[in-house]
């Protein structure tokens, strides 16, 4: 199942991961993404070819480098919510 | 007392926190069909809500990825945006799922201390009679491969029916996710409606021991490896023909409801 929309995460590209799944999941990380962006990534190990990619939300990028497109996708959201939070009706 | 309720609901975020990309009256129909499901556990009187869910890399994260999980802490927190969610978990029927489970030999994972996904407060926000109500989160790996056969989350789901049976409690079950999307991927705005709705037609018929034949591969294609939550629910109500309360397609997700009746076996 080599072309699944899912696939099995590759080990190297677990920093890329943690990036995302702090960006998604981790209020202080995020905040701390938000004012310095590098610092962030230089926190976690992000390399430096998923640096530019990270930084647009590039999904086809992010996904050929293995992140999970799932964290991809929700990880701009979370970012969208905290950056225009006027943008969003809450019920 | 047996099992009370069963249920199938999304929980996509859009319909907690809409963007402008989203339709507002789909939205409010979502909501009026989890207003009925609201009324029907209501009206069941229940005391307990176990929801199948699939983590959406939230509570695990790839420090773990347990195929089925069962939460067992007193209680379980989650948050989003602005909002923040706390409810009690049933510790005795947590506690006799992970124990029972086991010894039916299901290898599960168990954990007090993971955080709550939105998989299941979405839906608790919109469908729980009281937020006191005691929840158990019941996890189904579905994002991270290798997940689950939907053979075995359907045994699972059987497995789940014989315990609950045995509890004193009026328990609900609850699958959460689905139907077709695909986050994240090039085919989000692309879902497969048709395969939706042949489902759901399945479903009502009677037919949902046939998912337990799909497999992983027709899952992912399809936009449903959320499904394997609806198929453990199925695996625990067996023939029952489904009541489909709404089928709402967006742009980027359909939306399903579906109840289903449980008379005592």
């Amino acid at each position: 199942m080599t072309d699944a929309h899912y696939f099995f995460p590759p080990a190297s590209a677990y920093p890329l991961n943690r990036c995302l799944f702090g960006l998604k999941s981790d209020n202080a990380f995020r905040a701390r993404y938000l004012a310095d962006a590098q610092a962030a990534m230089d926190e976690v190990g992000v390399p430096a070819d998923a640096r530019a990619a990270l930084r647009d939300f590039d999904r086809d990028r992010l996904v050929a480098l293995g992140a999970h497109p799932y964290l991809v996708f929700m990880a701009k959201l979370r970012v969208g919510m905290d950056t225009q939070p006027a943008a969003f009706e809450y019920f | 007392m047996p099992l009370v309720a069963a249920v199938a609901v999304p929980h996509t975020p859009q319909l907690l926190v809409r963007p402008d990309t989203e339709d507002r009256d789909l939205v409010l129909r979502v909501h009026a069909a989890y207003a009925r499901v609201k009324q029907r556990l209501t009206d069941a009187r229940v005391e307990a809500i176990c929801l199948v869910g699939g983590d959406h890399i939230e509570g695990f994260f790839l420090n773990a990825v347990p195929a089925f999980a069962v939460y067992t802490g007193a209680k379980v927190s989650g948050q989003f945006g602005r909002y923040a969610y706390s409810f009690d978990v049933h510790e005795p029927l947590a506690r006799a799922i992970v124990e029972q489970g086991i010894e039916r030999e299901f290898d599960l994972c168990y954990s007090q201390d993971v955080r709550l996904d939105y998989a299941f407060y979405v839906p608790l926000h919109f469908t729980t009679p009281d937020r006191s109500i005691p929840i158990v989160p019941l996890y189904v790996n579905v994002y991270l491969p290798p997940q689950p056969t939907p053979r075995r989350c359907y045994a699972w789901g059987t497995a789940l029916r014989a315990i609950l049976d045995a509890r004193p409690e009026r328990v609900a079950l609850m699958a959460s996710g689905g139907l077709s999307h695909y986050p994240g991927t090039d085919r989000y705005a692309s879902p497969d409606f048709d395969w939706d709705r042949q489902l759901l037609a399945s479903l009502a018929e009677g037919r949902g021991a046939e998912t337990a034949r799909l497999t992983g591969e027709e899952l992912d294609k399809a936009g449903n490896v959320e499904l394997r939550t609806w198929i453990t629910v199925l695996g625990a109500v067996g023939d029952a023909r489904a009541d489909v309360v709404c089928y709402e397609p967006s742009w980027h997700h359909g939306n399903a409801v579906v109840t289903w009746p449980v008379a005592s076996r």
